[in-house]
């Protein structure tokens, strides 16, 4: 799996499928700060992942 | 070749306003420039979004701003929020916000609330409005517009900024997506950092949704979240899906 991470470093991670709320917190980031685009697509984080998927990590703001 | 449209707009806009919109009709057309100043838009906050939004809105020709701040203004506000000045220092963002516009365009109507906006004021405020303008800084006030443009049906263009980075995205109800499909949880709270330049791309980049919108021109950022990296310089966008679990629409926009 390529990960691209909220701070615009890119990570492969070689792991079996899980749910993406898992692959998250195992990156050490909190899954309420994020959403996650998989395959260029946001999806709920109940969702999984794995093999050649493309995950990318976003930290949404709310500042105004 | 240079088109004179000097007497069709004359009867149209007024004379007042000969000139002042050239160099969009160029864009839009008379047609284009008609509907803008026919667009009554509520702008929710004064603060960093909402200066950037609110100025361009006037300029543009919006023709009726009613723009909602409950806050006063402080001397912290004034790296970005650029409707106030030093010397409205403790006056009320709202009416700082009304003097700002009607100064920059005196042929439109500005309409100024000093109130925050809450389940019990926000069908009142959005009477006889046709878009909302996102300039809040949380996602409950977000949620709580979101649910009322859901209720109107009338669109909500969003837009968030901290420190260098933003992101905007246009929810037209039952035909997208709407903003607690994409974002089902509100981040925890936090003070935002913020620059003044963070928030003019991101607002403007809303003003041009509703511009767009309105006028019936190019692709609106629907189903599409745009996000803006200025320290890497970077402008990207992800897709998102009307969610048949969201709590507000239930999927709505799915199928249209």
């Amino acid at each position: 799996m390529l990960i691209s991470m909220p701070d615009g470093s890119r990570r492969v991670l070689s792991r079996s499928e899980a749910r993406i709320e898992e692959i998250v917190k195992d990156l050490g980031i909190n899954p309420e700060e994020v959403i996650v685009a998989k395959n260029g697509r946001i999806v709920p984080d109940d969702e999984t992942a794995g093999g050649s998927d493309q995950l990318k990590i976003v930290r949404f703001v709310h500042g105004g | 070749m240079k088109e004179d449209y000097s007497s069709m707009r004359g009867e149209m806009l007024g004379d007042g306003n000969r000139g002042r919109y050239a160099r969009q009709i160029l864009l839009f057309g008379e047609e284009g420039q008609k509907k803008l100043k026919s667009t009554r838009v509520l702008i929710a906050g004064a603060g960093g979004l909402g200066s950037a939004i609110a100025f361009y809105m006037a300029a543009a020709g919006f023709g009726r701003i009613r723009i909602v701040d409950c806050d006063v203004v402080e001397l912290s506000n004034l790296n970005r929020q650029i409707l106030h000045a030093q010397a409205d220092l403790g006056r009320a963002k709202a009416l700082s916000a009304y003097d700002s516009l009607a100064g920059i365009n005196p042929e439109i109507e500005v309409e100024a609330v000093v109130e925050r906006i809450s389940e019990e004021n926000v069908d009142d405020l959005l009477q006889g409005c046709d878009m909302i303008m996102d300039g809040m800084d949380s996602f409950p006030s977000r949620y709580l517009l979101n649910r009322a443009a859901l209720k109107r049906a009338i669109p909500l263009f969003h837009g968030a900024i901290s420190g260098y980075q933003g992101q905007a995205t246009t929810i037209i109800p039952g035909k997208t997506a709407c903003l607690s499909c994409l974002f089902p949880r509100a981040p925890p709270p936090a003070t935002a950092p913020a620059i003044g330049s963070t928030c003019g791309v991101i607002g403007s980049i809303e003003v041009t949704e509703a511009i767009k919108y309105v006028t019936g021109k190019g692709r609106l950022l629907k189903n599409r979240l745009m996000l803006w990296d200025g320290l890497e310089g970077c402008l990207e966008e992800v897709s998102y899906e009307p969610s048949p679990y969201c709590r507000e629409c239930r999927g709505l926009g799915r199928d249209a």
